[in-house]
């Protein structure tokens, strides 16, 4: 039989807060053991949790950057259970009041995906296994960091939808400045819940949560693989267990974690410690002006204002820092299309070479947008240009004093270049008289030797009218 | 001796601190056996706090509590000094920091003298399901204190502090002042701050104080009051001072009586000194008031739930991982927990996690936890009703005096219907003090509350400074 995949997603995406969630320890990533904690996130008798209002700033960012509802009042709950890592033996969570509703994001294909929640909760530590002693240590340096956990509908119905979704969520919350979204490191995680149904059925079948998913990659790997998995499991007549799965990168499986028989109840009861959050009007209007242009709307400005194709605007928003170089160069020239290019081009390869960001860059977009003008005015090459983009990339410098410096500027005398095409003719009768035979090749070579006598600031399309003028 | 005469002393030279502190440690050594209020007593360090105390007066420097030595309950986090919870969970556990409070009574000079005892994680009311003992009546040893604050109930009857420190979850400060024959005030929930008190039940705990009279405890009070940035449940609402209205005039005050506070089940010699209480009051020109509470039904059960489903959560944290015992048996961390929790627990503690646990389970949510709630809505309004119609409401502390040690703690039933006249308090989050109005045939003291409207703590004082002063206090015989 066919089979139809229901997919819906919860992402969990660490906060880009300062401080952890309910104490003041603060949040980063890595470091020694235990050395960032503190009587309140270690859980120790007589504290009382502190909740960090800049968390739920950045919760209800995520909330405006999906399109949700952000509420005016939002609480905190207690969700329940033992493990060695969470050391008060209790998850502050919000079950029942959650800050952030009924978002949606469109993804490929026009599809609206619907967002039935945003809620802020605190992460657990993590075990450390020592298989040599045969013990387990614990590290709470996580304890406390901050999360909001994104819950989707079940209304993905193909890989691609849920990564292109996955990626939209990452670009819009790393523009927002919520979650810098690095899976591979655990900013940002991913569950699938995925069941199958006969193509054309309207009955949702047994789900399976998918956990361990570190990469876009990974999230497609185990999707078809459990669609495989669950698809046999029908088709020979079976029934799928409600159960978490944890996927293994290397085998590129699933195996089952725990079912449902054995999930905890949570006993969920609203958190005593902590008055509910109240934001007013003011404060969504000011939390919202605080948020950057999106990457969304971007796309749309690019494509549907300046004419960009689709898909170098999608690679100018995929990274908010050179977007915004971009949207600056474009302010002062605006020239959409030229810009792209240099950027896309050029630019990208010398900082994918050399690993740098567009914030190391020693010159500025109004640099970028002046030698654009340069190169289209005529001023320069368009080769110059890209040449005089490196220098400015190595050591910086404006475009004109470079271009000065270095003789890029474009030498438009034509009686000049014209005796250096007399004199190239004279020096190469053989490929000369090779290219009268028929080999257009050679016209390269001898157009390369015109350019070497002439120099950088050589008009090209001037030197090669005459090159060709004079061969004929 | 009134703390503010003990100030007077201090500041004036008639007693240095380490005098006073001494005598309060060798009457401790001396009388505290018979009655086991301490768990811990601060020897060294109260003598070095005295020194300290001592040194301040000297250069000028005193404080309102500089060199006032006091009791605290041994479920206040205290820097460098066990704090136990009476527990043999946190028997030898020592906090890195101090609770709000004494971190304010320490600026100000304090001396701790010691950490009192208690019921078990301040579950209960009479003091015995103490890990180090049960606590026994200065009045009559062979009685119980009442509870959990029985040993800082204890310690103030019997002279060994000045005032007392304790906590007040479902009337664990107002009932052992009661059956001790102090004073013992609640205030209202957010009034005092909770950072660094051991959590029974967070939406009803509140520190509360236990001294020798109504103004007594509004001396302290305005040590420890205040809106506090480390509890987000703390209110900038309170503010001092607290014996201000202390000796002011009280004609015209209205008396709220609740008609279900004197009906079955309370002892006929209790209802006779309240109402006699009732009558004084008149008397000085009161208007009594009849009001009514007919949510008091169901309070015993609604907070029994709400408590103890806070406390199962709030005490899942021991679990022998990070702190507290941890028990050597067993292969693995299920094990581990397991085992740590069966050894570290006592009963009562265990009936309270079981009852919590099960009223949160899915499947009875909402048939005990979410009617419990609304039970607690219910009275509140009822509360602001009263309210409307009188100035404090005047009620029995407890049902009866204090009983004979092993009479009744050992039926669970009949202590938490105990606790009737006083649980409504704090789940409205309301202030209320106790103090006594007479003695039963035993002796034994008998305890009236007076019930108010949220941080208006100071008007209690005053209605109960006004009582005491006409009332003929009878001292622990020990």
């Amino acid at each position: 039989m066919r089979y139809q995949p229901v997919i819906g997603l919860e992402i969990h995406a660490e906060l880009l807060t300062d401080s952890k969630v309910f104490c003041t320890c603060q949040n980063e990533f890595g470091g020694s053991e235990n050395t960032r904690v503190c009587p309140r996130c270690s859980g120790l008798p007589g504290t009382l949790p502190l909740l960090n209002m800049g968390a739920v700033r950045l919760a209800a960012k995520a909330g405006f950057a999906t399109d949700c509802t952000v509420n005016n009042y939002s609480a905190f709950d207690r969700k329940n259970y033992f493990y060695p890592d969470l050391p008060k033996a209790y998850q502050i969570t919000q079950f029942e009041y959650p800050i952030c509703t009924d978002g949606h994001i469109t993804v490929t294909g026009g599809k609206d995906i619907r967002i039935n929640r945003i809620h802020i909760e605190e992460d657990a530590g993590k075990l450390v296994h020592d298989d040599y002693e045969g013990i387990s240590m614990a590290d709470y340096n996580r304890c406390g960091v901050p999360l909001i956990e994104i819950v989707t509908e079940p209304d993905f119905r193909s890989v691609e939808e849920v990564q292109d979704f996955v990626e939209q969520i990452a670009l819009r919350l790393k523009y927002a400045g919520v979650c810098d979204a690095r899976m591979e490191q655990g900013s940002m995680r991913v569950d699938v819940n995925i069941s199958i149904m006969p193509v054309g059925s309207a009955e949702f079948g047994t789900r399976a949560e998918l956990k361990n998913l570190n990469s876009l990659k990974a999230i497609g790997r185990a999707i078809e693989y459990e669609i495989n998995r669950q698809s046999e499991i029908l088709d020979n007549g079976g029934t799928v267990v409600q159960e978490t799965r944890r996927y293994n990168d290397n085998h590129g499986d699933t195996k089952a974690l725990r079912s449902k028989e054995e999930a905890h109840d949570y006993r969920y009861f609203p958190e005593p410690d902590i008055p509910p959050v109240m934001l007013s009007d003011e404060d969504m209007e000011e939390i919202k002006n605080s948020m950057p242009e999106m990457p969304q709307i971007r796309f749309a400005r690019y494509t549907e204002e300046y004419g960009l194709p689709e898909e170098d605007s999608r690679l100018i928003i995929s990274n908010k820092d050179f977007s915004d170089f971009y949207d600056e160069a474009v302010k002062i020239n605006p020239d959409y299309k030229q810009i792209s290019n240099l950027m896309l081009v050029e630019l990208l390869r010398h900082l994918n070479e050399s690993e740098k960001s567009v914030l190391d860059l020693p010159f500025s977009p109004a640099d970028l947008a002046e030698l654009v003008k340069m190169s289209t005015d005529g001023v320069v090459s368009k080769n110059a240009a890209k040449d005089i983009l490196k220098i400015m990339f190595d050591n910086g410098g404006k475009p004109m004093e470079i271009a000065k410096n270095n003789g890029f500027i474009m030498d438009n005398d034509a009686s000049g270049l014209e005796e250096i095409v007399n004199q190239v003719i004279s020096e190469n009768a053989d490929s000369v008289e090779s290219y009268k035979n028929g080999n257009q090749k050679v016209f390269g070579f001898l157009m390369g030797q015109v350019v070497r006598i002439a120099g950088k600031g050589a008009n090209p399309k001037l030197a090669k009218d005459l090159l060709t003028e004079k061969l004929k | 001796m009134a703390l503010k005469e003990i100030r007077d002393m201090l500041d004036k030279k008639e007693i240095s601190v380490v005098e006073l502190t001494e005598a309060y440690l060798d009457k401790i050594n001396k009388r505290d056996k018979k009655i086991n209020s301490y768990i811990t007593v601060c020897q060294e360090n109260a003598l070095e706090d005295a020194k300290k105390a001592q040194d301040r007066i000297n250069a000028g420097l005193s404080d309102a509590f500089t060199g006032i030595p006091i009791s605290v309950k041994d479920n206040i986090c205290t820097l460098g000094v066990k704090t136990t919870c009476a527990s043999r969970m946190l028997e030898d556990f020592i906090p890195p920091y101090d609770a709000t409070v004494m971190e304010k009574l320490k600026k100000s000079g304090i001396v701790m003298l010691g950490k009192t005892n208690m019921d078990e994680f301040a579950m209960g009311g009479s003091s015995q399901t103490s890990y180090f003992g049960g606590v026994k009546n200065p009045y009559d040893t062979d009685r119980v204190t009442g509870g959990s604050s029985g040993g800082a109930a204890a310690s103030v009857a019997a002279g060994l502090c000045a005032a007392a420190l304790g906590s007040d979850t479902g009337g664990s400060v107002r009932q052992p002042a009661s059956f001790c024959g102090v004073t013992g005030l609640k205030p209202t929930y957010g009034a005092v701050s909770r950072w660094g008190l051991i959590a029974f039940a967070s939406s009803l705990d509140q520190i509360g104080v236990i001294a020798k009279s109504a103004e007594d405890t509004g001396y302290l009070l305005n040590g420890i009051y205040g809106y506090d940035k480390n509890d987000a449940t703390s209110s900038k609402k309170s503010e001092g001072d607290y014996t201000s209205l202390v000796g002011s005039n009280i004609t015209g005050l209205k008396v709220g009586v609740p008609k279900e506070f004197f009906g079955d089940g309370l002892n006929d010699e209790v209802k006779a000194a309240v109402l006699n209480a009732v009558e004084y009051y008149k008397k000085l020109g009161c208007e009594i008031v009849d009001v009514s509470l007919p949510g008091l039904e169901y309070a015993v059960s609604a907070y029994y739930l709400i408590s103890s489903a806070e406390a199962a959560s709030n005490l899942s944290r021991f679990d022998g991982i990070k702190y507290g015992l941890r028990s050597g048996l067993g292969e693995d961390y299920s094990d581990l927990i397991k085992n740590s929790r069966r050894e570290g627990f006592g009963n009562e503690v265990k009936r309270r996690i079981m009852l919590g646990n099960y009223a949160l389970c899915s499947g009875y949510y909402d048939a005990y936890y979410r009617n419990a709630t609304r039970i607690r809505t219910q009275l509140r309004n009822e509360y602001k009703e009263i309210f409307e119609k009188c100035d404090v409401m005047l009620t029995p502390t407890a049902p009866t005096t204090a009983y004979k040690i092993g009479e009744q703690e050992n039926d669970p039933v009949k202590m938490y219907l105990a606790d009737i006249y006083t649980v409504t308090v704090n789940i409205a989050g309301l202030p209320a003090i106790s103090t006594t109005c007479g003695y039963d045939s035993n002796g034994m003291p008998i305890g009236m509350s007076l019930i108010g409207k949220s941080f208006d703590e100071k008007t209690l004082i005053a209605v109960c400074d006004r009582f005491e002063r006409d009332f003929d206090r009878k001292e622990a015989a020990l």
